[in-house]
């Protein structure tokens, strides 16, 4: 199997890597980045704890290959946190106890983030829609859904201003 | 005259703080959890993000059989795979030492580490590949050619249990019967026969729940290295010290060569409390090597290989006068046990001390049998045994209410337990907040309307009633140690504290809570309390998460240690200012009495003045927590189970779509008495996760066999559980008095709460459609059949659990041993 050289961006960051043409992004990022944050939890595109961005809307980084990032944006959970400040959604998930054992909470954060992005105003079903391709056994979702809504209010308010 | 253990907690209590003091327990939000910001962010370190130099990678081969005789193992094409460093096969584990704990005692454990001559499962380990990468590995281990020789397969209990069987563990005896009973268990009490006899109202129902599994999002997994004759090994395990025990002797070393760290857990829900194949070849791999290594599951693996919760078959008979008091039970439990023990050996005792639960019940008769079979291994799972019981139990009670012309709700409150009942057999039940929990469920749903959805009109209100035990006393997993909870608490004079749990953190937030538990007694803030978790080497032993025991027992032990530590503290201050240590606080870093400005000094000052008249020695303090409890409770069923119990109700409003079979769950309310909770929204999210664990094996979840016992729905695509969609809103109330023995007055809250989920919808469904549903899982299809054959057939309304009565009518007496 061959590798080759891609270019892209890694939570802001222009990188060049030397990739193996099979390897999946999930992979990648944890094996040859070091960001573990991304997890593997069904490999198939189920679960979707191993939710990113790509170009900003949220994908299965278990069913793309590493190769398929070669001029594209990549954010993933570790790039979230800006200059040591949390995200409105992180900061949501913790103050409304949005998280048990956090397996799921990475790839959910992502994919709250892309819903938010193209749907600033959700309402409450528009969020469980936005995270339906995200499954999480511990929280019944009900605490996961309320932190979304709080953090699209901060944000909205944070627009505002 | 040594000090009493009642003496000694006695003056360790009487330094607590009075609860009426509490800033932090019982407030709520007032603080978050301490892994929270780690979770958010990615940095949370998980098994599979343990990384180290030079890892190397294992993987298993499984049996594709359910049930054969290994004849040979070739490795030769295996080993042609660049990178391949090695194999194993059982035969590299001393013979002997097996897992797991039939009747208690490991001479009986019956999974070995790799199946040396046998497989007794789809999916068995038969061998382990070790290369330097995951690639390398996967590839080599599909190359391994195991030659088998098929055995037949029994998939049904029932036929597990005839004397003609296929015999799975045990060869058969002198006379040529088999016996493939892996644990059998008996609870008797008063004269039943007597009130079947004497009666108004008798009845004989059956019902059926199916195998599902607990489907944490984390695959089981484990890294393992070998430095100076001593293993490491990092593993999603649910208790590590019960598991280093085991892994110690599936290697044959000394446990003191075995230290087990639990990294962060991707949850648990009772899957993750046995030892497996994958935590025990890394240790062989790594010490063979020199290098780590690394086995983490596919999802599938995890599926297949891992452990399921049993399936279990009911015959219920009830006996109650025309007024609806219940006068006795009889029941017939069978538990598919799959093909081994381990966790899953408790399943026959719980799931008759639940058959008693919520109600009082003073003349009982109830076996429970749990046949070895060649499915995968069943075991602990969340509401363990509680959940199917509760399923055929609960909607038996509506079934005689409505047969007895009384209302559901009602009939309930009638037989209801209340506060410290002892039942028949020595169930010791101490706070109780059971009636309440069911008011406040009935008003939220507006029961007493709930005839506004007319029967079978597609709309339907469901109510349920459930207990369950808090702070179990008694292990899943056997070891020979002390199966208690323990904590230590050292005061730093440089103004913070660190407390060593030993309680195993699977993702519920019990680290939280004992740091919580130890910043309020001593005044600090949450941040100034640093907790160090499960860790053989840095932390004191504990039995596991399991059993709704962490809070209570593991809260129990840490608030002891905490108290240990304060009244040294407070003690030789007393001596200082000549008080009492009754007479000193702890509140906002001060230490104090209240009133006097003089005695008045900071947590550092206090800590630094002990330490100096104390030759340096810095103030420790250490807890201990358990029940104590006859291990016999698992064959004999006479005693108390637990410290404490906890008791829920909860109603469901459904909407079944009779063209499609569709349930909609529109709404559901949850009375839960938790005690005291020792924080609000933790115990809400045990019990919206709770709603979700029981919609999904109400109306979701089955694994599905073919006839050669192979799973055809091994992955989150074909195994469906229920996503954001299909939640509903859950309200949540709180019903609860503290509870006199529990930690700070807190019982369980995140297990007995996935109990009356499933009867509370299936009753639901139940009024909605005019049927009545007796097995699990109400699927579209199902439902839909039934509705249909019901339009054809108007006579017939129950469905499910068809040809039960034969089975068990034909099933062969017991072994003489209990046949009492």
């Amino acid at each position: 199997m061959g590798k080759r050289v891609i270019k892209f961006t890694l939570n802001g960051v222009e990188r060049d890597e030397y990739v193996q043409d099979n390897m999946t992004m999930v992979d990648f990022l944890r094996k040859q980045m070091n960001l573990t944050g991304t997890k593997r939890g069904c490999e198939e595109g189920e679960c979707g704890a191993c939710t990113i961005l790509l170009d900003g809307r949220a994908v299965a980084s278990c069913m793309m290959l590493a190769v398929e990032a070669d001029g594209h944006e990549i954010v993933t959970i570790e790039g979230v946190k800006k200059d040591g400040v949390l995200h409105p959604v992180q900061k949501a998930f913790i103050d409304k106890w949005a998280l048990q054992c956090g397996f799921c909470t990475p790839g959910m954060i992502m994919s709250a983030l892309s819903l938010l992005s193209e749907n600033p105003h959700p309402t409450e079903h528009e969020i469980r829609e936005g995270i339906s391709g995200n499954l999480c056994r511990c929280t019944g979702y009900a605490k996961i859904v309320e932190a979304i809504d709080a953090a699209a209010k901060v944000m909205a308010k944070e627009v505002a201003e | 005259m040594a000090m009493t253990r009642a003496e000694y907690w006695d003056e360790v209590r009487s330094v607590y703080k009075d609860p009426k003091d509490y800033v932090l327990a019982g407030q709520g939000n007032a603080y978050v959890r301490i892994d929270a910001e780690a979770k958010v962010t990615g940095s949370a370190v998980y098994t599979d993000d343990v990384y180290l130099p030079d890892t190397w990678y294992c993987k298993l081969v499984h049996s594709p059989y359910a049930h054969a005789i290994i004849k040979s193992i070739d490795f030769t094409e295996a080993a042609k795979v660049p990178g391949v460093k090695g194999f194993l096969t059982g035969a590299d584990f001393p013979e002997g030492h097996n897992l797991g704990n039939p009747e208690a005692f490991k001479e009986l454990a019956d999974k070995e580490p790799l199946c040396r001559k046998k497989v007794r499962m789809v999916g068995d380990e038969v061998a382990a590949v070790c290369a330097t990468t995951e690639e390398a590995a996967t590839e080599a281990a599909a190359l391994v050619k195991v030659e088998y020789e098929p055995l037949p397969v029994i998939l049904d209990p029932f036929d597990a249990m005839k004397v003609d069987a296929e015999p799975i563990h045990y060869p058969p005896d002198q006379e040529g019967t088999a016996s493939n009973l892996s644990i059998f268990t008996v609870m008797k009490a008063g004269d039943p026969d007597k009130c079947f006899e004497e009666a108004d109202y008798t009845d004989v129902s059956y019902y059926k729940t199916q195998e599902m599994v607990h489907a944490a999002i984390e695959p089981h997994g484990a890294i393992a290295k070998y430095e100076n004759g001593e293993y490491t090994i990092w593993s999603t395990t649910q208790g590590a010290y019960v598991s280093r025990y085991w892994v110690a002797w599936g290697l044959g070393v000394p446990e003191s060569q075995v230290r087990l760290i639990k990294p962060m857990m991707g949850g648990g829900f009772g899957g993750k409390l046995d030892v497996f194949a994958h935590e025990l070849c890394p240790c062989k791999f790594a010490e063979r090597t020199g290098h780590p290594v690394k086995c983490i599951l596919k999802r599938d693996e995890v599926f297949k290989c891992t452990r399921t919760r049993h399936p279990i078959s009911f015959q219920i008979e009830s006996a109650f006068t025309k007024e609806g008091k219940l006068l006795a039970k009889r029941c017939r439990h069978i538990l598919d046990g799959g093909a081994y023990g381990g966790s899953g050996i408790a399943a026959n005792t719980l799931s008759l001390i639940c058959a008693t639960f919520p109600y009082k019940v003073e003349n009982i008769d109830m076996i429970a049998r749990r046949p070895y079979t060649n499915h995968p291994a069943s075991g602990a799972m969340r509401g363990y045994s509680a959940c199917q019981v509760h399923f055929a139990h609960e909607i038996h009670m509506d079934e005689v209410a409505n047969n007895l012309g009384i209302d559901p709700v009602e009939l309930r409150h009638m037989n209801e337990i209340t506060p410290y009942y002892t039942g028949p057999t020595g169930l010791e039940f101490t706070s109780c907040k059971f009636k309440e929990c069911m008011d406040a469920c009935a008003e939220a749903v507006d029961w007493k309307n709930r005839w506004r959805y007319p029967l079978g009109s597609g709309e339907g209100i469901g109510f349920s009633g459930s207990g369950f035990m808090s702070g179990t006393g008694f292990p899943v997993l056997v070891t020979p140690h002390y199966c208690s909870a323990t904590t230590i608490v050292r005061l730093n004079r440089e103004g913070y504290a660190v407390v060593f749990t030993g309680a195993n953190d699977i993702g519920q937030g019990s680290d939280t809570v004992m740091t919580m538990i130890v910043a309020e007694e001593l005044g600090l803030n949450m941040d100034e309390v640093k907790c160090v978790q499960s860790d053989t080497t840095t932390t004191p032993w504990d039995a596991g998460s399991f059993g709704s025991r962490v809070t209570f027992l593991g809260g129990n032990a840490a608030h002891h240690a905490v108290g240990d530590a304060k009244l040294k503290l407070l003690k030789h201050w007393a001596e200082e200012w000549d008080c009492k240590p009754t007479d000193i606080q702890m509140a906002d870093h001060r230490v104090f009495i209240p009133g006097d400005s003089e005695k008045n000094i900071s947590f550092n000052e206090a800590c630094y003045g002990y330490e100096e008249k104390n030759f340096g020695r810095c103030v420790a303090g250490v807890g201990a927590y358990n029940h104590e409890g006859d291990k016999d409770i698992y064959v004999k069923n006479v005693g108390n189970y637990a410290t404490a119990y906890s008791f829920s109700a909860s109603a469901a409003k459904v909407t079944v779509d009779k063209e499609t079979g569709q349930v909609t769950l529109d709404d559901f309310v949850f009375g839960h008495d938790c005690g005291r909770p020792l924080n609000i929204r933790a115990v809400e999210g045990q019990i919206e996760g709770s709603v979700l664990l029981g919609l999904g094996f109400t109306c979701f979840e089955e694994c599905v066999y073919d006839k050669d016992g192979r799973h055809l729905n091994p992955s989150f695509r074909d195994y469906r559980f229920p996503t954001a969609l299909d939640m509903p809103n859950i309200r949540t109330f709180i019903c609860s008095e503290e509870d006199a023995e529990g930690p700070m007055g807190a019982k369980e809250a995140g297990e007995g709460s996935t109990a009356p989920v499933g009867s509370a919808i299936g009753n639901a469904i139940n009024y909605a459609t005019g049927l009545v549903i007796k097995e699990l899982p109400i699927t579209p299809e199902k439902l839909w059949r039934a509705l249909r054959e019901h339009e054809q057939n108007p006579e017939k309304v129950s469905f499910g659990g068809e040809g039960l009565a034969e089975k068990f009518a034909s099933m062969p007496p017991l072994p003489d041993r209990y046949d009492v």
